[in-house]
């Protein structure tokens, strides 16, 4: 079918500069442009629509790399993975990766992390609300379904190890913050835990002591009341209750995790 | 429930507007949700977007169903699509005639199609199976364009008129759309609105374009030009004072600018007929 035809060479022309010829064969040319400048004007165009969401997702490392070489490298991201999906939401995961291939950032990998945590908020904001549990109801479990207890973190909640203060770097590019931190006074070789959740309309961005990091990474994980209990011993109240004031803890299961095989299988 | 008319000149929403509207509810006659940008299920958009329908009469107005594409609908797009429509209840849901993906790859742009009996064809019984996916009749807005097919062989205008009657649809005018398109293709716009079936258009779209001195360019980022507002006058003459939307997506002004704008479409349905 020639619409077939037609639609794979202009789109083809969209994400490789070299197809721009080959597409212009089915256009026109009038008044002052070639047809393939006018293809070109749609390359620009799906491009620029592709860039300015980038620039609206990473809008530290924006600030970070600068905008001519952010514009390069997201122009070449574009041309390399183009976007497969008609969500436009779900575009733009792999830029981080992309970022950490580049040769001019071997030395600055921590803006790669930075990267990372910029997807993170993102992927919060899009995640669903799961409805919390009502927790007075766990005074009503038998001592056997309390240790068979497991907790859930908020549905939209990220756990980012860096190894580089991301949380701060992210913080001193923020204009609303009037404590924030000076770049110049930043540690870049401080690593940092960090956790991101959304509460209904609010995000939340906060690092975490290594004690929390871990408790958190366990109930992430789906361990169980007496897992916590085994491997958090006389701590686990503390970080229980710091989990709970803190809302990084939304919902309980008493059932068993189907998802997890059993020590015997 | 029957969703609330939409009368008179609306805006579309925007992000940077949602909490304004929200806390002061200013008077605005209906507002135009971008569909995709609310298409992830439980996401704070998503939710945002269901309490101002709470508020406003609100269309749905879409970039992504690729209706003149070759390759299969993407279900879970209709499906996305059809649950926040059973949230916001939009009056009606509109989206462009043209294709915007093709070989696996998506380019979340309007690419325009080759005007031919054979893509009429094509479109047609694709715009009816999106309608039966959706259970609605559909609105068809025009896009503007920067090139012309080898192939093509029918007006624009030709072309959207048979579209619109065989695949019993409506039509959504985008007024600077055909002004761009009437520049970059050298024809006259005029001519384009007095040969569209007058009972097929239900809205029109009012926008800003970029002068690139070799075309047009239809940005969304300035008012409404002049030679628009003109040609507007003459759609409200032909068509009737249909339900018009300012778009604005670049270099967003403030909601108040945003309301003078469609003002000033307001005042235009007046002085139309005067
Ligand atoms: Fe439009």
């Amino acid at each position: 079918m020639p619409l077939l035809e037609l639609q794979h060479s202009l789109i083809a022309a969209l994400f490789q500069r070299d197809q721009l010829a080959e597409a212009a064969k089915f256009v026109k040319a009038q008044g002052s442009l070639s047809s393939e400048q006018r293809v070109g004007i749609y390359r620009n165009s799906a491009h620029g629509i592709l860039l300015d969401y980038l620039e609206s997702l990473y809008p530290v490392c924006l600030e970070l790399v600068g905008t001519e070489f952010f514009g390069r490298t997201a122009h070449s991201f574009i041309d390399q993975m183009p976007p497969t999906r008609p969500f436009l939401a779900d575009y733009g995961a792999d830029f981080a990766a992309y970022l950490s291939a580049h040769p001019a950032l071997q030395e600055m990998l921590w803006i790669v992390e930075v990267a990372k945590l910029e997807w993170a908020r993102h992927a919060a904001w899009h995640t669903v609300n799961q409805v919390a549990s009502d927790f007075t109801q766990l005074e009503t479990l038998s001592a056997e379904q309390q240790a068979e207890l497991r907790f859930q973190l908020p549905a939209s909640a990220q756990l980012l190890s860096a190894h580089s203060p991301i949380h701060s770097i992210w913080l001193a590019h923020q204009d609303e913050y009037p404590d924030k931190p000076q770049f110049d006074e930043i540690d870049l070789e401080e690593a940092q835990q960090v956790l991101i959740f959304r509460e209904q309309r609010r995000l939340h961005q906060t690092t975490l002591s290594p004690d929390d990091w871990a408790f958190l990474n366990a109930v992430q994980n789906q361990a169980t009341m007496a897992d916590l209990a085994e491997q958090f011993a006389d701590q686990l109240p503390w970080l229980f209750s710091v989990a709970m004031q803190e809302n990084w803890i939304y919902s309980f299961t008493t059932t068993p995790d189907e998802t997890k095989p059993t020590r015997n299988s | 429930m029957t969703p609330n008319p939409i009368l008179g000149c609306g805006i579309g929403l925007r992000f940077q507007h949602i909490d304004q509207i929200l806390a002061d509810k200013p008077p605005i006659p209906w507002l135009e949700i971008l569909s995709d940008n609310y298409l992830t299920p439980g996401s704070v958009q998503q939710d945002y977007a269901i309490e101002v329908a709470e508020y406003y009469p609100v269309t749905l107005h879409g970039v992504g169903m690729s209706l003149g594409a070759t390759e299969p609908f993407n279900d879970e797009y209709f499906q996305r699509l059809k649950s926040l429509a059973d949230q916001v209840r939009p009056a009606w849901i509109s989206d462009h005639l043209c294709w915007t993906a093709a070989h696996g790859w998506v380019s979340h742009d309007l690419l325009p199609l080759p005007y031919t009996e054979e893509t009429i064809k094509h479109v047609v019984q694709r715009i009816r199976e999106a309608q039966d996916r959706l259970e609605r009749r559909l609105v068809i807005e025009n896009v503007s364009s920067y090139l012309q097919y080898q192939e093509s062989y029918l007006s624009e205008w030709e072309f959207l008129s048979a579209v619109a009657e065989e695949a019993d649809c409506k039509l959504l005018l985008d007024v600077n759309n055909i002004y761009v398109s009437a520049f970059n293709h050298d024809f006259d716009p005029c001519k384009y609105l007095d040969s569209i079936p007058i009972e097929r258009v239900q809205q029109f779209h009012l926008a800003g374009y970029e002068d690139k001195g070799t075309h047009l360019l239809d940005t969304h980022g300035q008012p409404v030009s002049d030679p628009v507002w003109g040609l507007y006058k003459l759609a409200l003459q032909r068509f009737g004072a249909l339900p018009t939307l300012i778009e604005w997506d670049n270099n967003i002004p403030s909601l108040e600018e945003l309301l003078a704008e469609a003002h000033k479409a307001t005042e235009a349905h007046i002085h139309a007929f005067a």
